[in-house]
């Protein structure tokens, strides 16, 4: 596999949630707002990228019956350490809050120990931790179209800034997680007429 | 080299178990003081809120600095006293030493187990006193900061904050602003048992309007966390009874003392 499509594939032509369909519970979570989706899709980044670089370094002397606990281990220490950075700085702290249990969360995220088992575990050490940054940012990106549509019609705002002119009268359903999965619906309804070979026959 | 041989795989998982704890534990106490400092100023922001010195989102972008300002600004005094209401000692108000969670939850205990108890008490100048609650919701702890007039009894606001609890429902303790407005005018019953009630239905309403009594409105589909609530405050404020009572009667004989005069 070539270094360009270890990038790009997980973007859009396998991206992790709309083809794998991974990373839905915390997408239709953290999408209320487009400060707290980005904030999210750093993290998943950071984490996913890291765990995969250290994880691949480790990768021949893993002892092959406890490699998903060593793999748990690491992803756990990054998810901690995302979360006390996040903690640390003022503007960062009520995100933090507003994303409570999420952030923590990320370690069941499907995503990142997903890519470890498939990818990180077989493959050296920098063309992994490429492979989890893209796999984090294509769900990030999904993650920020989400939260676009659900802050500009759910609160009229977008990164907490007023567009919507004044007297809009703000969509409660959208706020709700039941719409996050029918917009995702949407985008994975999208990807498969672009994407005709993602089609069941 | 075999990875599968029993002592590799307990040395191996030793060493990075101990690697990670290492790492951890050193991130966690560098950071730490930034982070207190964060929580500080969130504190005290939910203070200022309760007391009505604005909202929170107003506090939030006025960055900690400024929060720290304000407080320092409209704070008199603040001291801890004990279940009888007498007063224990001073807070530092220059460090402006507050009560975060962690230190409500621990006098959490003694207030439940009936022990003896040092609870804060925040005055600002315009006569407004702010004390915390703290109790249990539905998934973690839930607390919060409610501020009486200078009459001791009438609720002028109230802010929750809580831990885990169900987004979009149990969490509008914190995030709905209407919950919180309820509070507005009511009146603790100090002395009494229940001092205070989080009851389905609310207070009983005249031509529309509610009773300023000491009822309020449960949270529809949040039973638990207002039930945890309700507990949470009568057992806090009831702990306070003592002290408010005191107040009430000192003032009273103020009146009665200015009346004579007269």
């Amino acid at each position: 596999m070539k270094l360009k499509d270890t990038i790009l594939d997980p973007i859009f032509k396998s991206n992790p949630i709309t083809v794998l369909v991974l990373g839905i519970c915390s997408s239709l979570a953290v999408t209320v707002t487009l400060k707290g989706a980005l904030v999210m899709a750093l993290s998943v980044m950071a984490v996913c990228g890291i765990s995969s670089l250290v994880l691949s370094m480790l990768r021949n002397t893993i002892p092959g019956r406890v490699r998903i606990i060593v793999q748990l281990v690491v992803v756990a220490m990054m998810v901690i350490l995302v979360d006390q950075i996040l903690k640390s700085f003022e503007a960062t702290y009520p995100i933090d809050k507003q994303l409570s249990v999420y952030i923590s969360l990320i370690i069941t995220n499907c995503i990142v120990m997903g890519r470890i088992e498939a990818f990180a575990l077989g493959n050296k050490p920098i063309p992994s931790m490429l492979d989890g940054i893209a796999n984090g940012a294509g769900y990030g990106m999904i993650l920020l179209i989400v939260a676009f549509f659900r802050e500009l019609l759910g609160s009229g705002t977008l990164f907490g800034l007023q567009v919507m002119p004044a007297g809009y009268v703000t969509n409660n359903l959208v706020i709700l997680p039941p719409f996050a999965l029918i917009l995702l619906g949407c985008i994975v309804w999208a990807q498969r007429s672009i994407q005709k070979d993602l089609q069941e026959k | 080299m075999n990875t599968n041989n029993n002592l590799y795989t307990v040395i191996y998982t030793t060493i990075i178990v101990v690697i990670v704890a290492a790492v951890l534990a050193f991130v966690s106490q560098s950071l730490k003081d930034r982070q207190e400092a964060n929580e500080k100023a969130d504190t005290i922001s939910q203070m200022l809120t309760a007391a009505g010195f604005g909202t929170k989102a107003e506090f939030q972008a006025m960055g900690n600095a400024a929060v720290l300002e304000t407080y320092g600004e409209q704070i008199a005094e603040a001291f801890t006293v004990d279940a009888t209401g007498a007063k224990v000692a001073d807070l530092d108000l220059a460090g402006k030493e507050v009560y975060s969670p962690s230190r409500l939850k621990a006098q959490n205990y003694n207030v439940k187990g009936g022990k003896s108890v040092t609870l804060p008490v925040f005055k600002f100048k315009n006569g407004i006193t702010v004390v915390p609650v703290y109790g249990a919701g539905l998934w973690g702890p839930i607390w919060g900061y409610i501020a009486f007039e200078a009459d001791g009894c009438t609720i002028r606001g109230a802010y929750f904050d809580h831990e885990s609890e169900t987004a979009g429902l149990g969490a509008k303790i914190k995030d709905d602003p209407d919950f919180q407005a309820e509070f507005i005018g009511e009146k603790a019953a100090f002395g009494e048992s229940p001092v205070f009630e989080i009851v389905k239905g609310g207070a009983p309403k005249v031509d529309g309007k509610s009773v300023q009594d000491n009822k309020i409105d449960a949270i529809t589909g949040a039973t638990m966390t207002s039930q945890g609530l309700d507990a949470a405050i009568n057992a806090w404020l009831g702990a306070y009874a003592a002290y408010f009572e005191a107040q009430a009667v000192s003032e009273s004989s103020v009146e009665t003392q200015t009346a004579e005069e007269e």
